[in-house]
């Protein structure tokens, strides 16, 4: 697709489907605008934004030709920046309540644009805008953009293919009626680029021809498709024995990594699934729920730290034996021990006797070197471990836990090299083999979503051969 | 390129305080000296300046009072994109109502968007540059000019010295003409690599006895100086670093030796020459080393006649040649207002004809606006009386003339009350045989203008020939035969009496001291002299008639008469402001 023409357009929607080479296009329209200022890029996740940030540095483009941000980063830059024009409280800034501050920043976001007050700030300062991942915009950011791009030339790419984050009051912008309505369509990248480079251009090709099928409703046979793609025949979500097979399959590259497709309702089975399968992790959301849960619940100085602690480490790891270290701690404090204790329990009556934040990493730490632990929430024990590394004392925890949380909301995720995990959470991951254990559970468009994820193969575990959706 | 809308200077050398609007194109300052001028010069130029350190001393402080700090904020608007930019000045970018001058505090529609530059100074003498916003004071945040848009912005000056600006150093207008830089680090190392050589081979000789000396002494005392000393350049004064490149002739003399007038000529011209991109340009005195045709070339490459203006200037000037080549909305009269403050006075538009007939009214302190050239010629013929008897004469005592060349009186009258309301001292002196509208006049009395005239329906000939001795008058009458021959003052008498009075009657009476004349007959000669075709309707006239006729001989003139002249010459030899 030629870049230039982007350039030239005033407003521009792209079909973006999966691996088709939206990273690359964005690149070299960056690298090609000679305007001297920068163009402002959006996307949805801190997250996202420091994966693009990584790939376009890769693709050799220089930082000073953008500015990338979140929607509602931007959005909330913008009201702090001009809080009498927002026509919103200030209070709103600090995001103590999420749910109804972020669509107040929104709203005071649109009514800056709207009341034409920045507009000629806006101008000298980006040269246009490029939105990445529009179908995940929800309706009032889209109205803010809409705005946005009476200012500012505008592409936005997207796939309404990929469009799974709606829910709830979260209603997202349609494809069709509203996005190509305002950004006339400009095409659809169709060279499925990331299985030409990693030569199965024939998977590639029938994925795009599933994308369509997946749309129309067409059946799906697995048994027609290329050789790249294996269907696992299970009896039910309940066939553990096949579907850890299937989990198991190995990348046709050296050193390749999978990512396991669950069910995104049932958590509890991600985890399941992963302590069954050797090396596999599960993938954890950004908001580091549990570990935030366990920040805000654990008592250093409750009678049961250190059982809370090693139940916590367990919960991470496998194989701690947490059972068996509770009741040995139990007899070493109680000095019956007739053994004398190891490292991990001695780590454990160090934190028992002197339960400070330093002691309780010592026992992390001693409990994930013993021999037979493997990793299983590596991300969740990382933050936990960098959380009490930071604190002084004990009720700093939950503040450094928050703290932990944002910092890797900006650093962006790193991928495991097999991981299990809803297409929620691996939307925007990549790697070798995608293996989608609970197909049944999902619609067109997550299905889509699950089958796009690995670049070499594709294993589907299903009770029927043919997959029909509706969208 | 940005533009200063708004100049506030707080407690800077003379300056207590001034608030104003410049245009957007030439700003010229006239006023009397030490009112102040170069002081707006330097603070813009403080205020913009990329030189990191300036020394700023207790005299830089209004009255040396350091409790008072020194402040200049500068409002600029017409931003470019860098100085536009939401990432790097988002939190300081404010909003300008052009309406009526008042600033929002965020940019907002209908408003143009302005950044606020604050240079201060407190009593620790620490310079601090900063832009002013209260959202990013409250935010805790403060930031002043990035280093490329402060070299942008940064003042090209026409001072004194300017030949700065022939060599490409930083913020050299050279440096603005296009964006090649040189790099003559590695030649200059290499030039002055070999300069030292060469000169150690040609300092043996100059300086053989010297290095014999020191050779032997070295030797005696057992200094380690190898066989021999040498006399080299120092490396310290031979390095160069970075390096200057300089403009030459093509005879490779420095463009900087050039005479004042040609640099600040030629640096006007390239200043002009970049005008889309220059910044702020500030001329000190621009009449300065130039002749008057050259005074014009520099106005014109200021951009003074061109519309729309290309770049915003400063200047200061003394020079009527300058004030003439200017329009009204050019010049601003700065003047120190009774509470101490400055206030900078735009000259209105119907002062344009004054301006370009009489640029030195504005150059004084002092005007007195004159009916017509007698008017002009009596009161130079006096001055000139006066100046010979040992006495200050009008224009050093700080008072320029205005010929309003006859008219209405009013025409007098609105031409004081513009003056007037720019803060000269103004006097009126007319005729009074056509009066002023009452209204106007007491207008002008008000804003301290003074009216100098003659009885009751006299015009100035009447009040002459009715004041003075008969020896006098026989002697104007003397003066007008050898100005315009017999017959024209005999038919002027004739004319005047109704045919029946002659010039050689009035002659014959005048002349011998036994005969008087009667009061008819003084009207007559008083009607003959005046009217359309005046006897002494000239400068050069009237001013002969003062000093050669009336001055010396004031002893046979009226004690009214007397006293109107006296009073004339009194407040124009008193000095003012």
């Amino acid at each position: 697709m030629d870049e230039t023409e982007i350039l030239n357009s005033d407003r521009i929607s792209i079909t973006a489907p999966a691996g088709c080479g939206k990273t690359h296009l964005i690149a070299a329209c960056l690298r090609a605008s000679a305007d001297k200022k920068p163009s402002l890029v959006l996307t949805h996740t801190n997250a996202g934004v420091a994966a693009l940030r990584s790939r376009l540095d890769a693709a050799g483009v220089a930082r000073t030709r953008y500015r990338i941000t979140t929607i509602d980063g931007w959005a909330l830059r913008l009201v702090g920046t001009f809080p009498g024009r927002s026509g919103q409280s200030p209070s709103i800034l600090a995001l103590k309540n999420p749910g109804f501050d972020y669509p107040a920043i929104r709203a005071g976001a649109l009514s800056i644009i709207d009341g034409r007050h920045v507009q000629d700030v806006l101008e000298a300062t980006y040269s246009r805008v490029i939105v990445d991942e529009y179908q995940d915009c929800i309706i009032q950011q889209h109205g803010m953009i809409m705005r946005l791009s009476e200012v500012l030339p505008t592409c936005v790419l997207g796939d309404a293919m990929q469009a799974i984050f709606g829910w709830g009051r979260n209603v997202l912008v349609d494809w069709t009626k509203e996005v190509e309505a305002t950004y006339p369509p400009f095409g659809r990248l169709d060279t499925p680029w990331r299985w030409d480079n990693s030569g199965c251009s024939t998977l590639g090709k029938w994925l795009l021809w599933a994308r369509g099928a997946l749309q129309t409703g067409a059946p799906i046979d697995l048994r027609n498709a290329p050789e790249e793609v294996t269907w696992v025949q299970v009896s039910g979500p309940d066939d553990v024995q096949a579907l850890t097979r299937a989990a198991y399959t190995a990348s046709p590259v050296a050193g390749g990594g999978a990512l396991i497709v669950c069910d995104s309702r049932l958590p509890r089975r991600h985890r399941e699934i992963a302590s069954r399968v050797k090396d596999a992790v599960v993938v954890e959301n950004a908001d580091l729920s549990d570990f935030i849960r366990f920040a805000e619940q654990f008592n250093f100085a409750a009678p049961t730290a250190a059982d809370d602690l090693i139940d916590f480490a367990a919960s991470t790891l496998t194989g701690v034996g947490a059972a068996q270290l509770k009741q040995r701690l139990k007899i070493l404090l109680a000095g019956r021990a007739q053994k004398a204790p190891n490292d991990v329990e001695q780590a454990a009556v160090a934190f028992a006797r002197n339960p400070v934040p330093n002691s309780a990493v010592e026992l992390l730490v001693e409990i994930n070197r013993q021999s037979g632990v493997a990793p299983l929430r590596p991300s969740i024990l990382r933050a936990c471990i960098q959380a009490l590394n930071g604190c002084v004392s004990p009720i700093e925890f939950y503040e450094m836990a928050v703290r932990t949380r944002e910092q890797s909301r900006v650093l962006g995720r790193t991928i495991p090299r097999r991981a299990v995990g809803s297409t929620l959470l691996l939307k925007g991951l990549e790697a070798d083999v995608s293996i989608v254990l609970d197909t049944e559970s999902l619609d067109a468009r997550n299905l889509y979503v699950a089958m796009t994820r690995g670049s070499r193969r594709l294993v589907i575990c299903s009770t029927s051969p043919v997959i029909t959706r509706q969208i | 390129m940005a533009v200063i809308r708004k100049i506030e200077i707080r407690n800077f050398r003379s300056i207590k305080s001034l608030d104003w609007w410049p245009t957007d194109g030439v700003n010229c300052l006239i006023g009397a000296g030490d009112s102040g001028k170069s002081s707006v010069l330097d603070a813009i130029e403080y205020c913009l300046t990329t030189r990191r350190s300036l020394s700023i001393s207790d005299s830089d402080f209004h009255n040396l009072d350091v409790e008072q700090d020194i402040s200049i904020t500068l409002v600029l608007g017409r931003l470019d994109d860098s100085l536009k930019s939401y990432e790097t000045y988002g939190d300081f970018l404010s909003g300008l109502r052009r309406d009526n001058g008042a600033i929002e505090e965020e940019p907002g529609h209908g408003l143009e968007t302005v950044l606020r530059v604050n240079f201060s100074v407190s009593g620790d003498l620490e310079p601090k540059w900063r832009l002013l916003s209260k959202r990013a004071e409250d935010k805790g945040l403060e930031r002043g000019l990035n280093w490329g848009d402060r070299l942008a912005l940064a003042p090209t000056r026409l001072g004194a010295w300017t030949e700065h600006n022939l060599a490409w150093r930083r913020g050299s207008v050279l440096n603005r003409l296009s964006d090649e830089k040189p790099d003559a680090s590695k030649a200059l190392a290499d030039a002055a690599r070999d300069a030292r050589k060469t000169f150690g081979v040609q300092a043996e000789k100059q300086l053989g006895d010297a290095l014999a000396s020191v050779n032997k002494a070295a030797r005696e005392l057992g200094v380690p100086i190898g066989a021999s000393a040498k006399a080299m350049l120092d490396t310290h004064s031979a390095s160069v670093n970075g390096g200057t490149i300089a403009l030459h002739d093509e005879l490779g003399i420095p463009l900087r030796t050039l005479g004042l007038g040609s640099t600040r000529l030629l640096i006007a011209g390239l200043q002009h020459e970049v005008s889309d991109r220059a910044s702020i340009l500030l001329v000190d005195e621009i009449e300065h080393g130039l002749e008057p045709h050259r005074i014009m070339r520099l106005v014109s490459s200021l951009g003074a006649k061109t519309k729309p203006a290309p770049q915003q200037v400063f200047a200061t000037s003394h020079s009527p040649v300058v004030l003439r080549e200017l329009s009204s909305d050019q010049l601003i009269v700065l003047r120190r207002s009774g509470d101490g403050s400055h206030v900078p006075l735009a000259i209105p538009g119907e002062a344009q004809g004054t301006l370009r007939s009489f640029p030195n009214a504005f150059l004084a302190p002092s005007v007195l606006i004159c009916e017509g050239a007698s008017e002009i010629g009596f009161i130079r013929g006096f001055d000139q009386f006066c100046v010979q008897n040992g006495h200050i004469s009008l224009q050093a005592a700080g008072l320029a003339m205005v010929d309003c060349g006859g008219g209405h009186a009013d025409h007098l009258y609105q031409r004081a009350k513009t003056l007037a309301n720019l803060g000269y001292r103004v006097g009126v002196f007319r005729d009074d045989d056509i009066k002023p509208s009452a209204a106007l006049q007491a207008e002008v009395a008000r804003l301290g203008g003074i009216t100098f005239t003659w009885e009751d329906g006299q015009d100035i000939e009447t009040a002459i020939v009715m004041n003075v001795s008969e020896g006098i008058l026989l002697r104007l009458i003397d003066y007008a035969i050898v100005l315009h021959g017999f017959d024209f003052v005999g038919d002027h008498i004739k004319s005047a009496s109704g045919g029946i009075e002659t010039l050689e009657n009035l002659r014959g009476l005048l002349y011998p001291q036994q005969h008087t004349i009667t009061a008819d007959q003084r009207a007559i000669i008083a009607r003959a002299a005046g009217g359309k075709n005046a006897w002494f309707k000239s400068v050069g006239a009237m001013e002969s008639v003062a000093r050669e006729i009336i001055a010396p001989n004031f002893d046979g003139v009226t004690e009214d008469f007397k006293a109107k002249v006296n009073a004339l010459l009194v407040w124009g030899q008193t000095f003012y402001g």
